[in-house]
């Protein structure tokens, strides 16, 4: 039988709150296990696919609405649910998003705010997202397709991050044993000898 | 508020959509291969063969499309 030798190696310390740490901000919960050089490998990849993407979208690629995906499909943001996994750089989308949704004013004159205009809206908010649907709209003109790579961007870095949760979670996926690569050359010896 | 406009996203606005995927490649095949391994020999021989397969399968499904799209 084989024994997890790497998975001992590995320091998981509290790997619950090492996942939680690594869905707050890619690399952080690598960080906080010790595992520094694959921390700033996952921060360097993630965090640096989601900022590239963030700004060839020049930040309005993230974003988050409150609607129905069933009732009303075209402006459900799909893509959100792969940015969110990215962390905080991308959760000021859903403070946003619920602000919106309540009635309130968008903070930072809407930055990350979906560009939607809904006719129940106050004036003071109108205001501000008149603005964020025309700099939104002004951006296929001004760069043509980088928006929808910033997109793709951002959410595949989100996704990937998935994959550093679970690492920090549960360790590496492949653990190698002591005994799987010494039984190899052996039972090759063994079918030489019979033959 | 917006991020304020990059000087070079004009540039990289003209620029072929094909010249995003290799970074996007090259930073899913180290995440992957980082998932799989605690090694860094380990981890760097798994994300040049991941890479080097998903860049190989896009440039061959690529090539089929555009000799099929050449003969319609």
């Amino acid at each position: 039988m084989d024994h997890p030798t790497t998975a001992t190696d590995v320091p998981l310390k509290n790997r619950s709150l090492a996942a939680l740490l690594a869905l707050t901000w890619p690399g952080l919960g690598h960080l906080y296990q010790g595992r520094n050089a694959k921390g700033l490998l996952y921060f360097v990849c993630i965090f640096g696919l989601y900022a590239v993407g963030f700004a060839l979208g020049e930040g309005a690629n993230v974003y988050w609405t409150w609607v129905n995906p069933l009732r009303n499909p075209e402006h459900f943001r799909l893509y959100y649910l792969g940015q969110f996994w990215v962390g905080l750089p991308a959760w000021p989308a859903l403070i946003q998003a619920t602000l919106i949704h309540q009635g309130y004013q968008p903070l930072f004159n809407g930055f990350m705010a979906a560009p939607m205009l809904d006719p129940t809206m106050d004036n003071g908010v109108r205001e501000v997202m008149q603005e964020v649907v025309r700099r939104v709209f002004s951006l296929h003109q001004k760069y043509g397709g980088l928006k929808e790579i910033g997109d793709i961007y951002t959410t595949i870095a989100g996704l990937l991050n998935v994959l550093a949760i679970y690492d920090a979670f549960e360790g590496p996926a492949v653990r190698s044993g002591p005994t799987s690569s010494a039984e190899a050359p052996s039972t090759t010896t063994t079918e030489a000898e019979s033959a | 508020m917006m991020i304020p406009s990059l000087g070079f996203l004009p540039l990289l606005g003209l620029m072929n959509a094909y010249w995003f995927a290799p970074p996007l490649i090259l930073v899913i095949s180290l995440v992957y291969a980082a998932s799989r391994h605690e090694a860094w020999p380990l981890i760097f021989r798994h994300a040049t063969r991941l890479f080097l397969m998903i860049a190989g399968i896009l440039a061959v499904v690529t090539v089929i499309l555009l000799v099929i799209n050449t003969q319609v």
